[in-house]
Formats: structure tokens, C-alpha cells, sequence
């Protein structure tokens, strides 16, 4: 988020805080005490609901991964026991495979699809702003209702898809009763509701493009590849790196879609990590063991944002 | 100040508006359809034909006495207000704490709240209800948090733990860094208090954030769907968007017209807010992009 909003304030950093015209550092305390008094009052509420339901949950599954606890019961010590269980629980890998069969498909076709748009909506071209709607209202519409809406698209008897591809004689598919065709099918979903913000922020990326340097490049005879390739690609650097890790982030949660289209199934064939921490949660009540597995999710999240900041680094310095 | 390419030729504008429309129809058909659907009479749903033979209104009536629809709109409605509220107040005023006042520490609470943001909501989600069927005092809970249900089904569960997020502390703090010292000095002299100055002075000059703040959250209230799926119970207490997913996941076979329909209306307030709050959406995502 910049500062773009604020209206026309200064850019330049603001000067050091008018220190007082005292020169004793407890008078200069003193003259700031309602200041400080104020500051605790304005981050006290924000800090409190920070504490119990962001910082102490965190701690908590921390800790709950180290006990068995199914609600009934008081929790029990069980050491690494989860996490031991986790490595050879076949369920935990179908999950982790299929979430990371998803995002491994749906960033890089959602990221090349979203560019390609912004780059033609970045060019002269009339009803920018519908396009520009078009393309975001999925984005818009919760996860729940668009795949509600999937859900009766994709029906096997009266379902749009199904009757469109009549008209070419393919015959009809049982999309997500199929174990072969359910996870393409939600990965379609993502990669249709997540075009829009990514197609924003490249064409946010494609206006710090410097028009001169295009220019210049296509007076020297420069291709329209060319122009891209060695111009437009390496200015949108940052605004690509933005787009990749968070698309990875949010690859990885992928769950309402899950829970309504599919439920996981057909034969675990589109169980990913969230709903499998949900169930073994909240329908198996394994609170301990979901708590491992959502501190192993949690680990993989960071790790692979850490690798992607990484190899993006390493690509710029060769 | 765009350059237009210097050499379009006829052919490649034509082929770019075709991609360009060929893709947001792509975008656009599952809305028509839904919206196609919620007109169409139930004995037209079998066909899978776009159009309706009879376009039948009374669908939209009928869906709230085939699912308590009006209740699951009122309930996302007050969520998604209050959240908001409370997102504004509170963010603006954690943010103002962290960029503006000279308390010790405010270093370390900012990182700490960056920390945070990072934390996906699926980690935290176990205890966070553990933690809400815990509060004591409610719900049938001892002073331990014992014996009851705490807050789990009610007003609280649904509005406090989704009220504030770190994302939006750090946003607020963000704009309130740039503002110059010497209007909240000049206020101080004119004897105006340091939570008036905060409010009168400071909050006014970053309305562009406070607004995009409060745009994302009643987005994210009105979409959010797991957290009220674990702590309500009865369809007094249900949001929109779990009731659409029980809906559809009713023993009943599933009456597809009135489905679309809840579903509309489901999306409606989004495309409402979308329209009248475009730049801040748009601006919002594109300036978090760049900046990284």
C-alpha cells in the first residue's frame, strides 16, 4: 500500500520530532507523557485482540501439537508422536500432494493468463473499464458462491458445460464425480476467481513501464518480444515476485471450493491440506493432530515463500 | 501518455478486443447462468437450456421460504457492518499508536505485527475456537472457562475474533507516517487533546485509507464462510455464504432455481460495493502489489 491517497503532502521524509526547548532529558519525558498515555490507549484494543486471537492461537497450536486431545478428554502429552503419525499417514499425502499439484498448475497458468491480459488491456483500447470489471468480478464474489454457482455449471445432467460441449459431440462428463476430472475442475475455479487480482496489480506494474525505454528500444529495431523480453519483463519485476508468492500463499488455502464442490472427494482425489486439517479437527476431533499438521503447513508456507524470495534473488544477481 | 505502437496493423487490434471479449465471457457466463437459472420455472432446469421459455420472478420470493435467506442476509449484514466498524476505529487508532506516539516498545509491536500477518488463518483456527468456547462467564462457562459453550453461537463468536486483523494495523500505521509533524504540534498548541488530535486531525487527512481499510473488510465479512461454520449452530446465527453452502448440501434434492437465486442475492452487495468503491479496490491491490 503506498501513500498515493494521502493527497499532496511532502515526500520527503518528515523532519526529526520538534524536540522541546528543554534540555533535560526527564522534562522532555515529562511534556511527552500525555502522548504516550494517549498511544497506549489507541493501541491497547487493537494490540489485546492481536494478542488472544492472532499471537496466543499461534503459541496454542504450537502446543497442542505436542498432545492428543479429542475435546472429551484432558489433553495428553504425546512428544512428537503427531508428527511421527504425520509422515505416514497416507491421507496427510494425497494432501500434499494435491494441494501441491494445484498450485504447481494454477500460479504459473493464472500468473501467464493474468499478464497476457494486462498487457492487452494496457494498450489504447475502448471499454477499458468493463474489461477491467469483468475480469475482477470473480474476484469480488466469495469462494462460497462462485463455486455454488461451479457447482451447478459443472452438474452432469443439466449442467452448461456438459451441454455446451454436446453441441460438439463430446460426451457427457461427470466432472466431479470423476476422480480423474474433479481436481482439474477446481483448478479451473482458482485460476478463473484469481485472474482479476492479478491481472490489477500487473497492469499497476505495466504503467512503471518508462515509455521512452520502449520507445528507444523499438526505433533500434527491436521486436515486439524483444521490447518485451527486455524491457517491459524486467521493469515488472517487483510487481511479478508480488504476484508468485502471494498466488503461492493463497494456492495453498485452497478449501471452500473444496468443501462445497467436492468434500474432498471423489476417493480423496481432491483432498487438500486445509480441509484435511478442518476434518481431522472438527469431524475426527485429533485437535492435537490437526494442530501438528497445520504447524507443518504453516512450516511448508514459509519455507517455499522463503525459497521462491530466494531463487528470485538469485535470478536477479546472475 | 501511453505510446501507441508505432506500426498496428488493422488485423492484430481486431484478434486483441476478440481475446479480450472471448475472455470475459469466459469471466461473465457462470453469472449469467446463475442469474438464467434463478428465473427459470423448476421444470425447465432438467432441459439445460440457457434461456428461460417462462421467466419467473416469484423464484426470488420463494427461495426465502425454501431456506431462511432473509435471516442468513440480515446476519452478514450486521457482521459485516460491525466488523467494519470495529476494524476502523480500532485499526486506525493501533495504527496512529505504532506510526505517531512515542511509547516505548512501538518498534517491536510493529514487527511483531508484521509477524502476524503472515500467520495463515488455518494454523490459528483450532485454538481461536477453543479459545472463543473458553471465554469465561458466557455461555454457561465458569470463571475458568469451563462447563459451556462460551461464545460459540452467538453475536460475539461471529463479530470479535474476525473484527480486526493485523493486516489492516499495519496498513493504518503506513499512512499515518507520512502526515507531518507540525499540524498535530499546531493542535497541541490550539489545546486540542491527543485522542481529539488522532481523530480530528490525523484520521481526516488519510480518509483514502481508512476508506480502502474498511472496503476490504466488509469484503472479507461478507465472504468469509470456515469461521462461522465452526461456531454457529442454528440457522438464527448463520451468514450468508454458509447458507448457501448448506443449501446446496441438503439431504433434499437441491432446488437449483432457488439456489441461483440466494445466490444473487449473495452477490449482489459485492457488485454494489465493487461499483461504488472501485478506485479504492483497484488502487488498494495495485499500490500492495508494487510496493511489495
Amino acid at each position: 500500500m503506498t501513500t498515493t491517497d494521502t493527497g499532496p503532502l511532502p515526500a520527503t521524509r518528515r523532519p526529526p520530532r520538534s524536540a522541546p526547548a528543554v534540555h533535560s532529558p526527564k522534562a522532555a519525558r515529562a511534556l511527552t507523557r500525555p502522548q504516550r498515555r494517549a498511544g497506549w490507549l489507541l493501541l491497547a484494543p487493537g494490540l489485546a485482540h492481536m494478542t488472544l486471537f492472532v499471537a496466543v492461537p499461534m503459541l496454542l497450536a504450537l502446543g497442542f501439537s505436542f498432545f492428543e486431545y479429542d475435546f472429551l478428554q484432558a489433553p495428553r502429552w504425546v512428544g512428537l508422536d503427531n508428527y511421527r503419525t504425520l509422515l505416514h499417514d497416507d491421507r496427510f499425502h494425497t494432501a500434499l500432494w494435491n494441494t501441491t499439484l494445484y498450485t504447481v498448475v494454477i500460479v504459473p497458468v493464472g500468473m501467464a493468463l493474468a499478464l497476457a491480459i494486462a498487457l492487452g488491456l494496457d494498450q489504447k483500447i475502448k471499454a477499458r473499464a468493463f474489461f477491467r470489471t469483468a475480469y475482477y468480478l470473480p474476484h469480488m464474489t466469495a469462494t462460497v458462491a462462485v463455486a455454488v454457482v461451479w457447482l451447478w455449471l459443472l452438474d452432469p445432467n443439466a449442467g452448461a458445460l456438459n451441454n455446451f460441449l454436446a453441441l460438439f459431440g463430446v460426451a457427457r462428463v461427470n466432472w466431479l464425480g470423476s476422480t480423474t476430472w474433479a481436481l482439474p475442475a477446481i483448478m479451473a475455479l482458482g485460476i478463473w476467481q484469481g485472474l482479476g487480482t492479478k491481472m490489477v496489480i500487473y497492469l499497476a506494474a505495466l504503467q512503471t513501464v518508462p515509455a521512452e525505454l520502449k520507445e528507444a528500444a523499438r526505433l533500434d529495431g527491436a521486436n515486439r518480444w524483444q521490447v518485451f523480453r527486455n524491457v517491459t519483463w524486467p521493469a515488472i519485476a517487483s510487481g511479478n515476485l508480488f504476484v508468485l508468492i502471494t498466488s503461492v500463499i493463497f494456492s495453498f488455502q485452497v478449501f471452500e471450493q473444496v468443501y462445497v464442490m467436492t468434500r474432498g472427494g471423489p476417493i480423496n482425489s481432491t483432498l487438500v491440506l486445509t480441509y484435511d486439517i478442518y476434518l481431522n479437527a472438527f469431524t475426527r476431533l485429533k485437535f492435537g493432530y490437526a494442530c501438528a499438521e497445520a504447524v507443518v503447513f504453516l512450516l511448508i508456507i514459509g519455507l517455499v515463500t522463503l525459497a521462491v524470495m530466494r531463487i528470485n534473488r538469485g535470478a536477479r544477481d546472475a | 501518455m501511453r505510446n501507441t505502437t508505432m506500426s498496428t496493423a488493422r488485423l492484430p487490434r481486431a484478434l486483441l478486443y476478440a481475446v479480450l471479449t472471448l475472455g470475459a465471457a469466459v469471466m461473465l457466463v457462470p453469472f449469467a447462468w446463475m442469474v438464467l437459472t434463478a428465473l427459470k420455472p423448476a421444470a425447465e432446469l432438467g432441459k439445460g437450456t440457457w434461456l428461460p421459455e417462462r421467466v419467473r420472478w416469484g423464484n426470488f420470493a420463494d427461495a426465502f421460504s425454501a431456506a431462511p435467506f432473509d435471516v442468513y442476509f440480515r446476519n452478514s449484514l450486521l457482521m459485516s457492518v460491525s466488523q467494519t466498524l470495529i476494524t476502523v476505529v480500532f485499526a486506525s487508532a493501533a495504527g496512529y499508536a505504532l506510526a505517531r506516539t512515542p511509547i516505548r516498545g512501538r518498534g517491536l509491536f510493529f514487527g511483531l505485527t508484521v509477524g502476524m500477518i503472515m500467520v495463515p488463518v488455518y494454523v490459528i483456527l483450532i485454538p481461536r475456537f477453543l479459545i472463543v468456547r473458553s471465554i469465561p462467564f458466557f455461555g454457561g462457562n465458569d470463571w475458568l472457562g469451563q462447563g459451556g459453550t462460551g461464545w460459540l453461537d452467538s453475536w460475539w463468536a461471529l463479530i470479535v475474533p474476525g473484527a480486526l486483523a493485523p493486516l489492516y494495523i499495519f496498513l493504518a500505521r503506513q499512512f499515518y507516517v507520512d502526515l507531518p509533524d507540525e499540524l498535530a504540534d499546531a493542535a497541541r498548541i490550539d489545546g486540542l487533546s491527543e485522542i481529539g488530535i488522532w481523530a480530528r486531525v490525523m484520521t481526516p487527512l488519510i480518509k483514502p485509507a481508512v476508506i480502502t481499510i474498511a472496503v476490504f473488510q466488509f469484503q472479507s465479512s461478507w465472504n468469509d464462510f470456515l469461521w462461522p461454520l465452526l461456531v454457529t449452530r442454528t440457522d438464527e446465527m448463520r451468514p450468508i455464504q454458509l447458507g448457501l453452502a448448506v443449501f446446496s448440501h441438503a439431504d433434499i434434492e437441491v432446488q437449483w432455481n432457488y439456489l441461483m437465486a440466494g445466490t444473487a442475492l449473495a452477490t449482489l452487495p459485492m457488485i454494489a460495493l465493487f461499483l461504488v468503491a472501485q478506485r479504492y479496490f483497484v488502487e488498494g491491490m495495485a499500490s500492495a502489489g508494487l510496493k511489495g
